[in-house]
């Protein structure tokens, strides 16, 4: 027996499948969103199966996560991204503090105290500066892809000067700033430094270690120096960085039922899955 | 689970007299109409620091303008920056299509100096409206701030008087403050029933039954009821399950429910709202009994705890107390946004929530516009999420 999570984020969609140990990760997938995100999700999760020789009766529970976790119709519930992630980081980096998620287009802080509990969180408010869809508009603007900003940020002189407030303005300005003959180094090294400082002011001063580092933005080279330089302290960046909420929504679904079976219930409602949830 | 956050909490329209107050827009409007045509004075007000007695006894209705629309948002910004919090926009936007049957209908409006945005607004409202502006003292705790303050309720007292060729007596404020004080002491009582293991009220049911008016006398025989009637009443889906919420911050005006939706559509239950349109301006009554009425009026109003106050420690007391009575479990704070004294003293009511009451807290920035339920809604169950896995862990 096994158990699934699905992440419907807001630029990709994961897929993490566990064995009935409730730890070990089987098999995982990642495709990108679209408008039928349903049959997108549907597919991946199939591929995935098909990859691992599962068959669908032999996943137990499913649990849906993400921005788009009620387009999974076929979920046994839904848990929202953040109780997700500090599950499956957890997973990962038994006692993490600190976890900076920067995904698509959404970047969030989610905060743990000494026992692993979820103590509060921040996500950041109507705009993708400070997300990886900025860095993909930058990238764009410097006519290279977003992997590449990372090596070429390694050579820069002098940092270009990016607002990290809006990521339609920082474009306008970088165009500027190339006019000004600033150089792509230089700029690319800038923007990393804007996404970076915005994660600290989300951060609100108040950080503990140790700081995990998830979410897609995480694959992109030089983005956890910029993190760690701007926080002043070592940033570790998750074993599956894009997974690990797709991964807790599996270990969720895994932990409701071996619940279930110890107090010998049915898992039905909503609420005998929170119950779980730490 | 809910899905989305519009999804609306089941309405408990059948049981009078919470149904009663479904209608209270129309009812103020025939209230005021009726009053106006009787030769009775209309007095607009915006803000709870405005003591409805004074107008009462002056011979006016005090009628609330603050706006709640949406629709009203977009017109006002013809005019005011886009940068401002929704409730000055939409109150200013009313004025501009003229949709405010109370304002157009207004001898007086009373505004007041609490925010910069809202007494800028006022010098433009007041080109077009007869305006009468109480200035607040800022810092509470000197020993000059309540003379200043009474001195301001005195001017009130005057401009009244002037405006309407009439006089406040001694008589008719005592008659003004006992009405104010039962309406006080009813809004209050009602709002205790929300302190039960199972309210028999949703906090949107107990948002909802409050006039545009206070004071109205059909208003206190249903509150007079309402206790009787809605004792040991049961709600579905049943209280006992959901996430009792402590919310505080901005007033949610009329047409402005939308974060009270959201909270009780996705398992939470509002069981005490520390704001304008709760029970904060009804927390302390007035020594009818007093020898100096103007000066006991002045007290009152003076005890309001607004983030416009500095320093404004009085709220901590009030909400750490209210987290007990009405057992909490989590503090959700709306802050409209770029209202800046709510938005900076939320560093200090996290602290309040997070280190003394050992509460979850979470911070609402958002306006009229329903453009980000989605992430409202996320940020909602995360923190039922959060407060439902600490209880797991504790038992």
């Amino acid at each position: 027996m096994y158990y699934a999570g699905v992440d419907v984020g807001s630029r990709t969609i994961k897929v993490a499948v566990i064995d009935e140990t409730g730890r070990q990760g089987i098999a995982s997938g990642i495709c990108d969103q679209g408008v039928r995100q349903a049959a997108l999700a549907h597919n991946l999760f199939d591929q995935v199966l098909t990859r691992a020789k599962i068959s669908r009766q032999d996943i137990l529970r499913i649990v849906a996560t993400g921005y788009g976790r009620n387009a999974v119709e076929w979920a046994d519930t839904t848990v929202t991204e953040i109780t997700c992630q500090a599950y499956g980081v957890r997973q990962q980096v038994a006692d993490v503090r600190t976890i900076i998620d920067i995904g698509g287009q959404d970047s969030k802080v989610i905060r743990l105290d000494e026992r692993g509990i979820v103590y509060d969180f921040v996500m950041n408010d109507r705009c993708a500066a400070g997300t990886g869809r900025f860095l993909e508009i930058v990238a764009q603007r410097l006519e290279m892809g977003i992997n590449d900003l990372g090596g070429i940020a390694e050579t820069a002189v002098r940092p270009s000067i990016i607002s990290s407030m809006c990521a339609v303005f920082a474009e306008t300005e970088i165009v500027g700033l190339l006019a000004n003959e600033e150089s792509p180094a230089d700029l690319a090294a800038g923007v990393q430094r804007a996404v970076a400082k915005r994660m600290v002011s989300m951060l609100g001063g108040r950080i503990n270690g140790p700081v995990v580092f998830t979410g897609g933005v995480a694959l992109i080279p030089g983005m956890s120096r910029a993190l760690s330089d701007a926080l002043d302290r070592t940033i570790v960046i998750a074993d599956t960085p894009q997974t690990t909420a797709a991964l807790g929504a599996a270990m969720i679904a895994g932990a409701a039922t071996e619940r279930a079976e110890r107090s010998n219930r049915p898992v039905s409602a909503g609420a005998h899955y929170l119950e779980g949830i730490r | 689970m809910s899905c989305c956050g519009n999804k609306k909490i089941e309405k408990t329209s059948s049981a009078e007299p919470v149904a009663y107050f479904q209608g209270q827009v129309g009812r103020s409007l025939d209230y005021v109409t009726r009053a106006k045509s009787q030769g009775k004075k209309v007095v607009g007000m915006m803000c709870e620091y405005t003591p409805r007695e004074l107008i009462m006894a002056a011979g006016g209705v005090p009628v609330c303008l603050c706006g709640g629309s949406a629709d009203m948002v977009e017109p006002a910004e013809q005019a005011l920056p886009s940068n401002l919090c929704p409730l000055i926009k939409s109150t200013y936007g009313y004025s501009l299509q003229k949709a405010n049957p109370f304002l157009e209908m207004a001898d007086l409006v009373v505004a007041e100096t609490t925010c910069d945005g809202k007494k800028k607004m006022y010098e433009l409202l007041g080109k077009k409206y007869p305006m009468h502006v109480l200035e607040l003292p800022q810092k509470p705790d000197d020993d000059d701030a309540f003379e200043h303050w009474l001195a301001e309720v005195r001017k009130l007292k005057e401009a009244l008087e002037a405006r309407f060729a009439t006089t406040i007596t001694d008589a008719k404020l005592r008659e003004a403050v006992v009405v104010m004080n039962r309406d006080r002491r009813l809004k209050r009582e009602l709002a205790q029933l929300m302190k039960s293991d199972n309210p028999p009220l949703t906090g949107r049911d107990l948002l909802d039954m409050r006039s545009l008016v206070a004071g109205m006398p059909d208003d206190h025989e249903q509150y007079e009821r309402a206790s009787g009637v809605l004792y040991g009443r049961v709600i579905t889906p049943s209280p006992g399950s959901r996430v009792r919420v402590l919310l505080t911050g901005v007033p949610l005006p009329h047409g402005a429910e939308r974060v009270m939706d959201i909270i009780e559509g996705n398992g939470g239950l509002v069981v005490c709202q520390e704001s304008c349109s709760g029970i904060k301006p009804v927390m302390e009554d007035i020594d009818a009994g007093a020898m100096d009425l103007m000066r006991a009026i002045a007290l009152k109003y003076f005890h309001l705890p607004c983030s416009v106050m500095t320093p404004n420690e009085h709220r901590a007391w009030q909400l750490e107390a209210m987290a007990r009575e009405y057992r909490a479990d989590c503090v959700i704070e709306l802050v409209w946004r770029t209202c800046l004294t709510y938005d900076i003293e939320a560093q200090s009511i996290k602290l309040l929530a997070e280190e003394t009451m050992g509460l979850p807290y979470l911070k609402l920035e958002t306006d009229y516009s329903p453009s980000d339920t989605a992430r409202i809604v996320l940020r909602v169950q995360s923190l039922f999420e959060t407060v439902k896995g600490r209880c797991h862990v504790q038992r």
